[in-house]
């Protein structure tokens, strides 16, 4: 007797791509009910930066697929953050041109800087972005005039009044989270995709294709900058208040390592990173020492036994799930 | 026949070495021209600086007409100039397939907004259906799916050439293609490449191996110590005393 | 510039000088020899200033025996990392670098767990000022330099005089050439390693001496050495020492006159600077 069992009747990269969308289904439908369900405000914050963070570090993702590993990149963050937080807090503009600028100014910071600094690879990389990182900090801490040094801007006005509590928020950044790592994505799918995973695995064999190699990178920096300068936006009109401590080395060593705790080679990576790392400082408050040593330990432990990211966890579950063997 | 490269006089030297000195040759339209010479005698030097990646210190190349000296190697693929590599550069990772679809990058790139308005499906049904009959003449369609890193050797060499192909040039430079193929590889190579010269692709060959240059070459160059030491058939530049008196102890044909 | 301004500053710029390479030492080596850039190489000053606290303070050693005890102490705990967490990791550039920073956030707040997160002064052995010819020096600044000074030297006849010292020129220059003559590299990088954090170690005990000592003070280290080895050349030995003057003289200079945060700008304004016209540093060689 045949069992009646439908998914035994499809083959099997179908019927993984019937799991996944069921999988993203499960997660909407948890993103969506999420305030509703946990009554503790607490929780609901912890979800709000998780989603902004998702931004920032889907941000990097762009840089890593292109193999360009940056340690400045919160100082783009900061160019948007401060963008904004100055424009409604000294010059009365609202919310929407104000953010539209935090994507704009750190994106023609990039546009300027990016034919230098992507000539560089590899370590190199690594140690201009990081002082560039260093530089743009001290930037913010010491011109007082312009930033408020080092106390920061204080009273950074909601995006609209409505907008003013967590729960409102938190629906609002999960829009513009969804609206930005969703851009990634189709990026990241399309045919310029193709070309960022080119460059990464042998820019020379591209170059020689045809590829302009420095141009395509300037462009891929440009907008990876301009969507981290928008995090940098959302979250100073959250907080309502931000300070140049909130952008330095530490930060952007925070979303290298969702890259790289995540998984480096897919956009599920660094969501996975930040949904993990975001939340586990929050939820371990208390030993906040302690806490960081975990941290490391954990960083170093991934690196050694798990190089692929947590997102391999979830590729091998996959695998071990009786639904026959997947493509590739 | 019109001239469509023309190289004069190009000159370069790195350090203590002049590895090329006034090189001048020029390839035409439809031909198939040879360079030739023994190891170190600047062969792979001549197609980086035609082709961008290196420029010269003196001199100038001329690609249709147009002075391309020192252009990256990137325009000149636009224009039409497309090189291989000697070690064979593939996507190791990536499967044969998405390799030569890579390689057309020139011919197949929408732009930004354009790719991010098709998504996923971004390569039009003409461009497919150009590297699909691409992989069928090369003899590479079975393998569409493997993966680059295991397919053997003489197969990867040919993978190469795919990749080169898929940007449609008008003039292909070659380096070394058959190096450390066995003899029946060989063959193929051979064969892909007179089929791409018959569909009206120029190409420049490269390698130390007289007697696959002289079984696919009209015309050959003959290289000694970075200038041009003869030109001419493969049978009156075999012939050619000072060719053969460079030639003198060096290179072994592979079987 | 009045000479009465000169002779302080060119002091101060020599014995941070001396520290500061002493740390970068250790820095270019590990990155010349096992291609790791250590994120964690500043943790291991801090930890030589602890094991200086515990050494002379808590355990009430003297002076000349807590010491000296530093550098094997922070040496063997090199060696631990080490084997745990680089070796595993060698020709993987990216997860070591990664990995050298779980340590490093480890350590740190290792260090805080342990000590909590307070600065503490190290009390000085030596309280005389000495004066010379009308300038005075403080007497602890000055064997802090000349025992900074004598390990360089030591050092440098290490490194040029015995054969292990060749063996590790010659691994740095040339790997492959190196196992060729039958170097065994895995040993080479144990030595380098001990070498390595054993000299930050000391910097770490010397700088806490002077300064203070806390568990977050290896990140100044991290990034002296970070700019120096820039500046010299990730990999050259006597690009670490021209870096270090260079870095040690300017800094005091730009101190002294336009405060903390424009020599700081400056040393990364720098760093960018060299990066982008000559990577390599002003001795080390272009990679290929």
């Amino acid at each position: 007797m045949r069992p009646a069992n439908v998914a035994v009747a499809l083959p099997a990269p179908a019927r993984q791509r019937a799991l996944k969308w069921v999988l993203l289904g499960v997660l909407a439908a948890a993103l969506l009910i999420w305030p509703l369900f946990t009554h503790d405000f607490f929780y609901t914050h912890i979800a709000t930066l998780v989603l902004l963070y998702c931004i920032g570090g889907a941000s990097l993702h762009l840089l890593v697929r292109m193999g360009q590993l940056s340690l400045g990149h919160a100082a783009f963050m900061g160019i948007g953050g401060y963008t904004s937080a100055l424009l409604s807090t000294r010059l009365g503009w609202p919310f929407i041109p104000a953010f539209v600028a935090s994507a704009i100014v750190p994106a023609l910071v990039a546009l300027v800087l990016g034919p230098i600094l992507l000539r560089l690879r590899g370590v190199y990389f690594v140690m201009i972005t990081y002082s560039f990182g260093e530089l743009v900090r001290l930037l913010f801490n010491e011109w007082q005039s312009l930033t408020g040094g080092a106390d920061g801007i204080f009273q950074i006005p909601p995006p609209h009044p409505f907008l003013a509590t967590s729960r409102e928020y938190y629906y609002f950044a999960l829009l513009m989270a969804v609206l930005c790592v969703g851009f990634t994505g189709r990026l990241l799918s399309s045919q310029t995709g193709r070309f960022i995973d080119a460059i990464r695995e042998s820019d020379r064999l591209a170059q020689s294709s045809g590829v302009p190699v420095l141009r395509f990178k300037v462009m891929v920096f440009v907008i990876s900058c301009g969507l981290v300068g928008m995090q940098g936006s959302l979250m100073a009109h959250y907080i309502h208040y931000l300070s140049p401590g909130a952008f330095g080395f530490s930060e952007s060593l925070n979303f290298l390592v969702f890259n790289v705790i995540g998984g480096m080679q897919t956009l599920a990576g660094p969501i996975i990173g930040a949904a993990f790392l975001v939340s586990l400082p929050e939820l371990l408050r208390g030993w906040v020492e302690l806490q960081r040593v975990l941290y490391g330990v954990i960083l170093i432990v991934v690196m050694l036994y798990l190089p692929g990211g947590l997102v391999m966890i979830g590729r091998r579950a996959l695998e071990l799930l009786p639904i026959g063997k997947g493509e590739r | 026949m019109s001239e469509l490269l023309q190289v004069q006089g190009i000159s370069k030297r790195f350090g203590a070495l002049q590895a090329i000195e006034l090189l001048s040759f020029s390839l035409n339209e439809g031909e198939i021209v040879g360079l030739i010479g023994p190891n170190g005698a600047g062969k792979t030097t001549a197609i980086n600086l035609i082709s961008g990646v290196m420029r010269p210190d003196r001199g100038r190349v001329f690609f249709g007409a147009e002075d391309v000296t020192g252009m990256s190697p990137h325009v000149l693929v636009n224009r039409g100039l497309v090189r291989t590599f000697q070690a064979t550069t593939v996507y190791q990772d990536q499967t044969v397939r998405e390799n030569v679809l890579r390689g057309a990058y020139a011919k197949a790139y929408p732009g930004l907004a354009k790719s991010l308005w098709r998504g996923p499906q971004g390569i039009s049904r003409h461009d497919e259906a150009v590297i699909d009959d691409l992989l069928a003449q090369l003899g590479l369609a079975e393998m569409a799916q493997l993966t680059a890193r295991n397919l053997p050797y003489g197969h990867q060499k040919v993978l190469g050439l795919a990749i080169a192909l898929a940007a449609q040039p008008r003039l292909m430079m070659l380096d070394e293609p058959a190096a450390g193929l066995a003899h029946d590889e060989v063959v193929h190579i051979e064969s892909f490449i007179r089929r791409a010269n018959a569909s009206g692709i120029s190409v420049l060959v490269v390698d130390h191996n007289m007697r696959f240059i002289s079984t696919l070459c009209q015309r050959v160059v003959v290289l000694h110590h970075g200038s041009e030491l003869a030109t001419g058939t493969p049978q009156e530049v075999t012939r050619d005393q000072r060719v053969i008196e460079a030639y003198l102890g060096t290179s072994h044909e592979p079987a | 510039m009045s000479s009465n301004l000169v002779i302080p500053i060119v002091f101060n710029g020599l014995s941070l000088s001396a520290i500061y390479i002493l740390v970068a030492l250790g820095f270019t080596l590990v990155f010349g020899i096992m291609r790791v850039i250590n994120f964690a190489h500043g943790e291991f000053a801090m930890m030589g200033g602890f094991a200086l606290f515990i050494c002379y303070v808590q355990l009430g050693l003297p002076y000349w025996l807590a010491l000296p005890l530093v550098v094997p102490t922070v040496g063997l705990i090199g060696l631990v990392a080490e084997r745990i967490v680089f070796r595993p990791l060698y020709g993987q550039e990216l997860p070591a670098m990664i990995a050298g920073l779980g340590l490093s956030v480890a350590l740190a707040d290792g260090a805080v767990v342990v000590f909590d997160v307070h600065q503490r002064n190290i009390p000085s052995p030596f309280d005389d000022i000495l004066t010379v010819s009308g300038f005075t020096f403080p007497e602890d600044r000055v064997i802090v330099m000349g025992i900074a000074v004598a390990a360089l030297i030591a050092f440098w006849l290490f490194i040029q005089f015995t054969s292990i010292g060749l063996a590790l020129r010659t691994v740095a220059q040339d790997r492959e050439m190196a196992e060729a003559q039958g170097i065994d590299t895995s040993a080479t990088y144990r030595i380098t390693f001990f070498l390595a954090t054993a000299m930050a170690g000391l910097a770490g005990a010397l700088f806490a001496q002077i300064y203070a000592l806390s568990p977050y003070m290896g990140l100044v280290p991290l990034v002296k050495a970070f700019t120096i080895v820039i500046i010299g050349g990730l990999g050259s030995i006597a690009g670490a020492a021209l870096g270090g003057i260079l870095l040690g003289m300017s800094e005091s200079f730009l101190n002294t006159f336009y405060g903390a945060s424009v020599a700081q700008f400056a040393s990364f304004g720098a760093i960018m600077l060299l990066l982008i016209l000559r990577p390599w540093g002003l001795l080390g060689r272009p990679e290929v």
